[in-house]
């Protein structure tokens, strides 16, 4: 008996050391919990994340009651939009902020997930930045976003086959066609054909080029079944029809377009400014030989870009709204803007940035790009985008790889388009 | 009462994982739940139900997912049955070709499924590299719908055939090798020893692999994503993808919800079929 | 060299329909027959003796043609069938497991083999029947193999290699899934229904009980050779060898090591109490068996059974005699017999 009371004791001493220490390390624990700081966390995909890491840790060396924490997300943009909608859904995001394609932006609003910034920011915060950036971040009156870099939708040209690029569709048709005939290029024309969302930019340039709209709030409603539209669809049906693009644009993404424009295969190519950077590159045929400019139109049509920006919004459930603010306009301010320009020749947002003789000497792109921003169009505007993209994206790949007669599909385009907007009660402005 | 207490555990761990989520589901699909909604349920009665039944692409995806389930699982099972019997006869190097053999069902989808997209790659690919070497047209397997149709089928046969293998060879290595002497004395040839008592005892383990295979072929997902995306013209699109899209590309919940439920409704009369010809089969016999 | 003479006086008279030639088979470097020579008489009832992985199979399997010899020939009716695959050899084979077909009812058990032999389905079915009558199964044709008895089972196998009217019967231990009464039971049944025909029947067991009761002649099989082959009764009174004395016979023959390098070999049942001479012997222990006591006595040359008809108690002690003619001897270093 003797022998088995000593654990006892032991045991319970112990027990008394255990409780001790605990309270002791909850103490202590709350202390340094009181004394941290707020950590701001912000998805981004997986390039925005590299790209920012330098501002991030200056942020973070500058700032010692505030902290950001960057989740770097997949590279894929849509699979970014999954993780960001999984989080959301189970109801609490771990994410203060998140860096968001233009387009997500009235579904995320619509659905409650972001929080509007009215309140936090200045009178007019969009004020400074270029006309083109200005549009796509107040929806319904209320500000939801603050762009970090622009994207539009560019063509680019061989200077070294050509004295000036194309116009309209008909001159870079011919252009491409001599060209081929002359074997100087084994196509004339690539771009983004996939059924995907780089599909929708595509036409979206064209449908405006050829004078028509996609979907517009303003009064003329669903253009998609318009002349300008079959004609846009019918257009890019014969690029591939008359071998000026290769049959294989219907499973063409953003890559294989550079890839084919970068072995010097092609005249024309489509894509976004990311571009240019890698063409001017050491595995590039064409470094040196490439120009850029604004989709072609027919004449009196404007020459569009489809606006594609990234930017930054404030999530619903952010338990530290006002840190997350203050880090929303540090990394999307005019340093931190230049600094993405410089390192990483993204697009900036802000207005003086494309006029800053430092910067355009070192980026002898920018006026280009501050004249596509400028010609910036936006797609459609609603919670059921990403819906009426895919309706239009099946459409054109039949017409572009099916072999489906544009008016037949973009027809149905259309008619499934109003369905659905006048089955959620978003029917056409009269 | 002693016996039902003694399931209690298990009956509601089958309520837990299979019951709940399809009430779930058939509540959900009497709803409108949609990023239109505000993410908000409101009850919409059969809606739902009536769009299903006049979506064009439901039904497409449908047809193409039923289309899809029948033809790989088809080639699988001869295919499968065929290395089956193979890796079952001695042979040198019989080992080492088992442990090859199961290498694509070991790669994880969206591995082999990259790895597909890269080898009929056009222009860059490599099949399109030998043919251009060869003097012939690249050919774009992934651009036009037919051939990414017939693509994908591939990759999930080149996948899955091991499977369809491994579950046959196990079912070949229960057949006593006695059955196969005694037929052999009687008279029988090898072919007449495959339909008379090979395939009649392999019954069970085949109806096995039908159903796993069905079921997995008609949830077909990565694979598709990954490969084809869906594209082109929609073409490659399965009913896990739609219902996938609606979820959580256009928060469109209710109608996700009623996509899922079609889709368990189609595996269910397919899994009802195979098993009445299961019986018929077995009654024949 | 006893065993090849032994076979040559046994079976010059008959004549051989089935005959094994120098028959040898190896796996890797492990000879499992090594020069097996053998000849069943049409009719004739063969039995193959010996302990497991002696060969016995393997013989059987190698005339079946389920296996192929290294070395040796197969002649079947003076043909050399030695290469001609199974399908093609006309025997019949009851394997120890029966190997019904499980997923067909017992009349399409036993109509398959003519099926793919393209036998007639009116001939099909009345050879059905009769066979079915025959081996009093009549009320089982529809019945599934696993809804049948043991012996049921066995009798399928039976009437299956009927069927097929073969040139030469095999079978595998063809009682060793039977409980012991079932067993004797069905020999005599099994002899009617096989031996006495065309056609030579072989037939391996591991129990010499058996093949003493089924078989006109018993060939003794070890390390891969034929120890000794003939009737019940040769292998009995003269054993070629040490093996086979120490097969045949139950109980075990006792072994005595003598002195001038042979061994005594004296059966249990040749034991005779006598009152002088002999050996003193002391009871260790005893089973008894009704019509006799099997007992375990120890003597100065060891310890010896003995099959006695009286009545000893343990510890009683006595003097073991025997005569002159049940004495075996045998050459202690060669085992063969003297």
């Amino acid at each position: 008996m003797i022998r088995n009371a000593r654990p006892t004791l032991q045991r319970r001493g112990l027990g008394q050391a255990l409780v001790l220490g605990l309270a002791l390390s909850l103490l202590f624990g709350g202390w340094v919990w009181a004394r941290a700081p707020i950590t701001v966390r912000v998805l981004m995909p997986a390039p925005f994340a590299d790209a920012t890491a330098g501002l991030v840790n200056a942020f973070n060396r500058e700032h010692r009651d505030l902290r950001i924490a960057v989740t770097r997300g997949p590279f894929e943009t849509e699979s970014v939009s999954d993780l960001a909608v999984s989080s959301l859904l189970l109801g609490n995001s771990p994410y203060d902020l998140l860096l968001m394609d233009v387009t997500w932006t009235a579904k995320y609003a619509a659905a409650g997930w972001l929080l509007p910034l009215d309140a936090w920011l200045g009178p007019e915060p969009l004020e400074s930045l270029a006309p083109g950036a200005r549009v796509g971040n107040r929806i319904d009156g209320q500000l939801w976003r603050l762009p970090l870099v622009a994207d539009m939708g560019l063509l680019y040209w061989r200077t070294d086959l050509m004295q000036a690029p194309p116009h309209t569709p008909a001159d870079l048709v011919s252009m491409a066609q001599r060209l081929q005939a002359d074997g100087k290029v084994r196509w004339g024309y690539v771009w983004q054909g996939r059924q995907y969302e780089g599909l929708s930019c595509v036409f979206l340039e064209m449908v405006e080029g050829f004078g028509g709209h996609w979907s517009s709030t303003e009064g003329n409603g669903m253009g998609l079944d318009q002349p300008p539209a079959i004609a846009a669809a019918a257009w890019l049906q014969n690029l591939v029809a008359k071998g000026v693009t290769p049959a294989a644009v219907g499973n063409f993404a953003e890559p294989q377009a550079l890839q084919s424009f970068e072995a010097g295969e092609a005249a024309f190519m489509r894509n976004w400014p990311y571009a240019w950077q890698e063409l001017q590159g050491p595995g590039s045929a064409v470094a040196g030989k490439v120009g850029v400019t604004t989709m072609v139109a027919q004449p009196g049509a404007p020459h569009a870009a489809t606006q594609g920006s990234w930017g930054l919004s404030v999530l619903h459930g952010s338990r530290h709204p006002a840190a997350a603010v203050t880090v929303l306009k540090a990394l999307t301010d005019e340093a931190s803007q230049r600094q993405l320009v410089r390192e990483w020749g993204y697009t900036p947002t802000l207005e003086a940035l494309f006029e800053d003789p430092e910067l355009v000497a070192e980026r002898p792109l920018l006026p280009q790009l501050r004249t596509a921003l400028d010609a910036a169009v936006l797609r459609p505007i609603s919670p059921g985008y990403a819906q009426l993209s895919d309706i239009l994206q099946r459409q054109l790949s039949g017409v572009i790889a099916g072999g489906e007669p544009p008016h037949t599909a973009m027809d149905q385009a259309a008619r499934a388009s109003r369905l659905l907007l006048e089955a959620n009660g978003q029917g056409e402005p009269a | 009462m002693s016996a039902l207490l003694l399931m209690a555990p298990a009956l509601l761990l089958l309520l837990a994982v299979f019951v709940w989520p399809l009430l779930d589901y058939a509540w959900l699909s009497l709803q409108a739940q949609s990023v239109f909604t505000g993410l908000q349920p409101e009850p919409v009665g059969l809606a739902n139900w009536q769009r299903l039944l006049a979506d064009g692409r439901f039904w497409q995806d449908a047809g193409q997912t039923l289309r899809f389930a029948v033809v790989s699982v088809g080639l699988e099972l001869v295919l499968g049955l065929g290395f089956a019997l193979l890796l079952h006869q001695r042979w040198r190097g019989r080992g080492v070709v088992r442990t090859l053999t199961l290498l694509p069902w070991a790669l994880p989808t969206t591995v082999m499924a990259l790895g597909w997209r890269w080898i009929f790659n056009d222009p860059n690919g490599p099949i399109n590299a030998l043919l251009q070497s060869l003097g012939l047209a690249s050919v774009p397997f992934l651009a036009s719908p037919q051939l990414a149709w017939q693509t994908t089928v591939l990759a999930d046969v080149w996948k899955t055939t091991p499977f369809v293998a491994l579950l046959l060879l196990a079912g070949l290595q229960m057949i006593p090798a006695d059955l196969y002497e005694a037929f052999a004395l009687e008279g029988g040839s090898p072919w007449q020893s495959l339909w008379r008592v090979t395939l009649p005892l392999l019954r069970p383990y085949i109806f096995i692999v039908l159903l796993f295979r069905l079921a997995q072929a008609l949830g077909v997902f990565d694979l598709v994503v990954v490969l084809t995306g869906g594209g082109p013209a929609s073409s490659t699109e399965s009913l896990a993808v739609y219902a996938y899209l609606n979820a959580m590309r256009f928060l469109d919940f209710g109608y996700s919800a009623t996509v899922m439920l079609g889709m368990f409704v189609l595996l269910l009369i397919s899994s009802a079929g195979l098993l009445l010809l299961q019986r018929r089969v077995q009654v024949r016999a | 060299m006893t065993t090849p003479t032994t076979i040559s006086t046994t079976t010059a008279a008959a004549p051989a329909s089935l005959r094994l030639e120098n028959l040898g088979r190896r796996i890797g470097d492990r000879a499992i027959l090594d020069g097996v020579n053998l000849a069943v008489a049409p009719g004739e009832c063969l039995a193959l003796l010996g302990p497991s992985g002696c060969g016995k199979s393997t013989v059987l399997r190698l005339i079946a043609g389920l296996d192929a010899p290294d070395a040796g020939r197969i002649l079947l009716d003076g043909d050399d069938i030695t290469e001609r695959p199974p399908a093609r050899r006309q025997v019949a084979m009851v394997f120890q497991s029966y190997a019904l077909y499980p997923h067909l009812s017992v009349a399409r058990n036993l109509s398959l083999g003519m099926e793919v032999r393209g036998v007639p389905r009116g001939e099909r079915d009345r050879e059905v029947a009769t066979v079915l009558q025959l081996l009093q199964l009549a009320e089982m044709g529809q019945r599934r193999p696993a809804e049948l008895s043991g012996g049921q089972r066995q009798r399928v196998a039976l009437a299956r290699a009927l069927l097929r009217r073969p040139r030469v019967f095999l079978l595998d231990e063809p009682m060793s899934n039977l409980d012991a009464q079932l067993r004797e039971e069905l020999r005599p049944q099994l002899r009617a229904i096989l031996c006495g025909g065309s056609a030579p029947v072989v037939y391996v067991t591991h129990d010499q009980q058996e093949a003493m009761g089924i078989a006109d002649r018993i060939a003794v099989l070890q390390d891969g050779r034929v120890q000794q082959c003939g009737t019940p009764q040769e292998l009995y009174q003269a054993p070629a060898n040490l093996i086979v004395a120490g097969f045949i016979g139950r109980p075990q023959i006792n072994l005595l090591p003598q002195p001038d390098g042979t061994v005594l070999g004296l059966r249990p049942e040749h034991l005779v109490a006598v009152t002088e001479g002999g050996l003193p012997v002391r009871v260790l222990s005893r089973e008894w068996h009704g019509a006799s006591q099997q007992l375990l006595v120890a003597s100065p040359q060891g310890e010896l059974r003995w099959t006695c008809a009286g009545n000893l108690s343990i510890g009683a002690e006595l003097r073991l005699g025997w005569a002159r003619e049940h004495e075996h001897r045998f050459v202690q270093t060669t085992g063969q017999r003297c």
